[in-house]
C-alpha cells in the first residue's frame, strides 16, 4: 500500500463528511438547537483534520502519476489548484469551528459571530471542496469530460496557486529560514500549553483549576495554526522531500491523533470537575500523559525527517 | 584555533558528527529542540499571562513550572555544548552564534528579574500587575524570539558546515 491508496481511501471524506456537517448545521440553525450546532462544528473540525492527510496523500499520488502517458497533466494541475483552495478554506473553517467549540464551554451556547462566520466559510468550503472532488474525478474518469476539456491537455495554461507558492518559497533565499523560525515559534506556543495543561492534570501545580487553564487552549491552537500554515508551505514547496518519507508519514499520523486527543478537553465535561487543589481522575491523567507523548512523538518524527527519511 | 581543532577532531566530536546512530547528532539535536519548547514555551506562557491572556489563571502557581523550565535550560546548555564542540571551528567563528548567546543571556537575566518582581511579590494575584512587569514580559518575548531566530539562522548565515545544518 502506498499513499495513493490512502488518497483513494480518504478523498471522499472531506466532500461527503463536510456535506453532512453542513446539512446538520442548517438544521441546527433552523431548529435553534445548540447541541446540534456543536455537533456540526465537531464534524467541520474533524474534516479539516482529515483534509490535511487527503492533501498530502494527493500530492503523493500526483508524484506517482508523473509522466504517465494515460494521465493528462492539465487535469492533474487543475485538481491540484482546486485542492489548494479547498485546503485553505477547510483549515480556516476548522480553526473557526474549533474557536466556537472552545467558546461554547464559556457561554453555554454558540456565539453569534461564530455561527455567522462558520456558516459563510462552510458554504464556501463545501463549494471549493466539491469542485476539487469533481476535478479529481476527471483524472480517472475521462468519460465524464466535456468536449473542451481535452484529456491530452499539457496543463501549461492551467493556473496553479500551489505551484506559485512553491516558486515563491524556493525562489527567495530568506523564505525557508523565516518559515522555519516561525515553525519553531508555533512549536513553543503549542508545546507550552500542552505541557502546562497536561502536567497540571498529572498532578503538578494543583492550585490551577481546569477552568482557569482552559483559557490557555487558544494559545496552543494558534501555535498549531502557525505550524500548519508554515508546515504546509514546506510541503507544497518541496513535496518530493516528504511524500516518500516514512518519518513524515508518522509525523502526520501522530498530529491527527494529537488533534483528537485535544478534543477531550473541548467535549468531555469530566476535566471541568477538577477544581483548585483537586486530583484529576485517572481517565484525565491518561489523556494528559498520552497528549504529552503524542506531541513529543510529533517533535521526534519532525526532527527525524532528514535522518530517517530523505529530507534536505 | 589549535584548541578548537583538537576539540573538533576528538573521538567524541567525530562520533557526534559522523555516526549514523540516531543517538548521535539527530538525538542531541532533538533534545535541543524539546528543551527549547520547554524553556521558551513555559517562559512565553508566563509572559502572555502577565500581558493579560487567560486572566482567570492565577499567576502564583505558575512558579511551579520554573523547575521544569530550568531542567529544559540545562538540557539545552549540555546539548548546546555538544553541538558546538562537534563543529567547534565553524560554529565559534560564526558571528551569529554570539548573537544567539547574547539573546539567551538577556532572556535569562530577564527571567530572573521577572521572578524577583512578580513571583516574589507578596501581593501577587491580589493587585494588578505593574507596568514594569508588563515591560519585562514584552522584552522576554523579544529576547526569546531573537534567540530562536539567531539559532535557526546559524544554518544559513556565516560559515556553515556541510551536512551539519541543524
Amino acid at each position: 500500500m502506498n499513499l495513493a491508496h490512502v488518497h483513494l481511501l480518504l478523498n471522499h471524506f472531506p466532500t461527503i463528511g463536510f456535506g453532512i456537517g453542513l446539512a446538520l448545521f442548517f438544521v441546527a440553525i433552523a431548529a435553534k438547537n445548540e447541541e446540534l450546532k456543536r455537533a456540526s462544528l465537531l464534524v467541520f473540525f474533524l474534516m479539516a483534520l482529515v483534509t490535511i492527510a487527503v492533501y498530502i496523500s494527493g500530492s503523493a499520488a500526483q508524484n506517482l502519476l508523473h509522466n504517465r502517458p494515460d494521465v493528462a497533466p492539465g487535469l492533474v494541475r487543475a485538481h491540484e489548484d482546486a485542492a489548494f483552495w479547498a485546503l485553505v478554506f477547510m483549515e480556516l473553517t476548522g480553526f473557526i469551528a474549533w474557536l466556537g467549540l472552545w467558546q461554547f464551554h464559556l457561554i453555554k451556547r454558540l456565539a453569534t459571530w461564530n455561527t455567522v462566520t462558520v456558516l459563510v466559510l462552510s458554504i464556501l468550503t463545501f463549494a471549493v471542496t466539491a469542485r476539487t472532488a469533481n476535478l479529481g474525478g476527471d483524472i480517472r474518469h475521462p468519460e465524464i469530460l466535456s468536449e473542451q476539456q481535452s484529456a491530452t491537455d499539457d496543463g501549461a495554461g492551467v493556473p496553479d496557486v500551489a505551484r506559485s507558492v512553491a516558486d515563491f518559497v524556493t525562489g527567495h533565499a530568506w523564505a525557508w529560514p523565516t518559515l522555519e523560525t516561525l515553525h519553531f515559534v508555533g512549536l513553543c506556543m503549542l508545546f507550552a500549553v500542552v505541557l502546562i495543561v497536561d502536567l497540571r492534570l498529572l498532578g503538578m501545580a494543583k492550585k490551577f483549576s481546569f477552568a482557569a487553564l482552559y483559557q490557555l487552549l487558544p494559545v496552543g491552537m494558534l501555535g498549531f495554526g502557525i505550524n500548519l500554515v508554515t508546515g504546509m508551505m514546506f510541503f507544497i514547496s518541496t513535496p518530493e522531500q516528504y511524500v516518500k518519507n516514512i518519518a513524515f508519514h508518522w509525523k502526520i499520523a501522530l498530529v491527527m491523533l494529537a488533534g483528537i486527543n485535544a478534543l477531550y478537553f473541548m467535549l468531555v465535561d469530566e476535566p471541568w470537575l477538577v477544581g483548585s487543589g483537586d486530583d484529576a481522575p485517572a481517565s484525565a491523567k491518561f489523556v494528559a500523559a498520552s497528549g504529552i507523548l503524542l506531541w513529543v512523538g510529533v517533535l521526534f518524527f519532525g526532527h527525524m525527517l532528514p535522518f530517517i527519511g530523505n529530507s534536505f | 584555533m589549535d584548541f578548537l581543532l583538537r576539540l573538533e577532531q576528538s573521538g567524541f566530536s567525530t562520533w557526534i558528527r559522523e555516526s549514523s546512530s540516531l543517538f548521535a547528532f539527530p538525538g542531541v539535536l532533538l533534545l535541543h529542540t524539546i528543551g527549547m519548547g520547554v524553556v521558551v514555551g513555559i517562559n512565553a506562557g508566563i509572559d502572555l499571562r502577565i500581558l493579560g491572556i487567560a486572566p482567570a489563571l492565577p499567576l502564583a502557581p505558575m512558579e511551579r513550572f520554573l523547575p521544569i523550565l530550568w531542567v529544559g535550560f540545562w538540557v539545552n546548555a549540555a546539548t548546546g555544548v555538544i553541538l558546538v564542540v562537534a563543529d567547534a571551528t565553524t560554529k565559534l567563528s560564526n558571528p551569529d552564534f554570539y548573537v544567539k548567546m547574547v539573546f539567551i543571556a538577556l532572556a535569562i537575566i530577564n527571567l530572573r528579574m521577572l521572578r524577583n518582581r512578580v513571583f516574589r511579590d507578596p501581593l501577587i494575584d491580589k493587585e494588578p500587575l505593574s507596568t514594569n512587569a508588563k515591560i519585562l514580559a514584552v522584552t522576554s518575548l523579544i529576547f526569546w524570539l531573537g534567540a530562536i531566530t539567531a539559532g535557526r539562522l546559524m544554518a544559513y548565515v556565516g560559515p556553515v558546515s556541510n551536512g551539519i545544518r541543524g
